[in-house]
C-alpha cells in the first residue's frame, strides 16, 4: 500500500468516527462509539503495517520517541495537577470559612469548584490538547534533526 | 561528531539517495548526518563505514564542542 492511500484511510476513519460519535450522542449509545473508536484504531494499525514505501529508520524513531517523551512529561504534570484538584473537589473537602474562624458555632462550608461533569469535560479537553502538543513536539524535533534540510543535490 | 560522509560519497560517486538505500535509511537521515544535525547510533555509523570499506574512525571523529549541544 502507498503512503498516500494510508493517509486517505486515516481521513476516512476519522470522518466515520465523527459520524458514529454524532449518532451515539443523538441516541445515547456510548458503547457504540467506544467500540467504533477501538475498531478505528485497529483499522489504522493494520493499514500502517501494510504501507510499503515508508522507511522508518533510527532518526524518525528518535523523533517519535523524543516527541512522545516530552508530551508525556507535560501530560502527567498537567493531568495529575488537575486530577488532584478534581479528587479533592469530589471528596467535598470542607473549607474553614472566615466566619467559622470567628464564630465556632457556624458550620464549615463545602468547597465545590466545579461539577463532576465539568471535570470529565476538562480531562477530555486536556487529552485532546496533548494530541496538539505531540504534533507540536514532532514538528520541533523533526526540524531539529534536519527533516526539512535542503541540499545542493 | 564530525564526519566525512560527503567526501567518501564523492570518492565512491554515490548520491545521498544511493547511500541511504544501500544502508536502509532515508535520504533525509544521510543529509541530517552530513550536516551534523543528527548523530547516528554506533550501529548506523558502523554500517556507513563498512559500506565505504574503511574503519569507523576514518569517517567519524569525536568533536567535544559539538557534543556539548547534542544532549539538549
Amino acid at each position: 500500500m502507498k503512503k498516500n492511500i494510508f493517509y486517505l484511510i486515516i481521513g476516512f476513519v476519522a470522518l466515520l468516527l465523527l459520524a458514529v460519535f454524532w449518532y451515539s450522542v443523538e441516541n445515547f449509545t456510548p458503547l457504540f462509539s467506544m467500540v467504533a473508536f477501538i475498531a478505528g484504531v485497529l483499522v489504522i494499525y493494520v493499514a500502517y503495517r501494510r504501507v510499503e514505501d515508508y522507511i522508518e529508520d533510527e532518526r524518525s524513531a528518535r523523533i517519535t520517541e523524543k516527541a512522545a517523551l516530552r508530551t508525556f512529561q507535560v501530560f502527567w504534570v498537567c493531568f495529575c495537577t488537575f486530577s488532584i484538584m478534581a479528587v479533592m473537589n469530589m471528596l467535598y473537602m470542607p473549607r474553614i470559612s472566615r466566619e467559622h474562624w470567628f464564630d465556632r458555632q457556624s458550620l464549615p462550608v463545602s468547597l465545590e469548584i466545579m461539577s463532576p461533569k465539568m471535570i470529565g469535560f476538562i480531562q477530555l479537553g486536556l487529552l485532546c490538547l496533548m494530541i496538539f502538543l505531540y504534533v507540536g513536539f514532532r514538528f520541533y524535533y523533526a526540524k531539529k534533526y534536519g527533516e526539512w534540510e535542503t541540499d545542493e543535490e | 561528531m564530525k564526519n566525512k560522509i560527503k567526501v567518501y560519497r564523492a570518492m565512491h560517486d554515490l548520491t545521498q539517495e544511493d547511500l541511504a538505500r544501500a544502508i536502509g535509511v532515508t535520504r533525509q537521515t544521510i543529509l541530517a548526518i552530513e550536516k551534523g544535525k543528527y548523530v547516528p547510533s554506533l550501529d548506523l555509523a558502523f554500517r556507513i563505514s563498512r559500506h565505504f570499506k574503511v574503519n569507523i574512525e576514518e569517517v567519524f571523529s569525536y568533536d567535544e564542542n559539538t557534543q556539548a549541544d547534542a544532549g539538549k
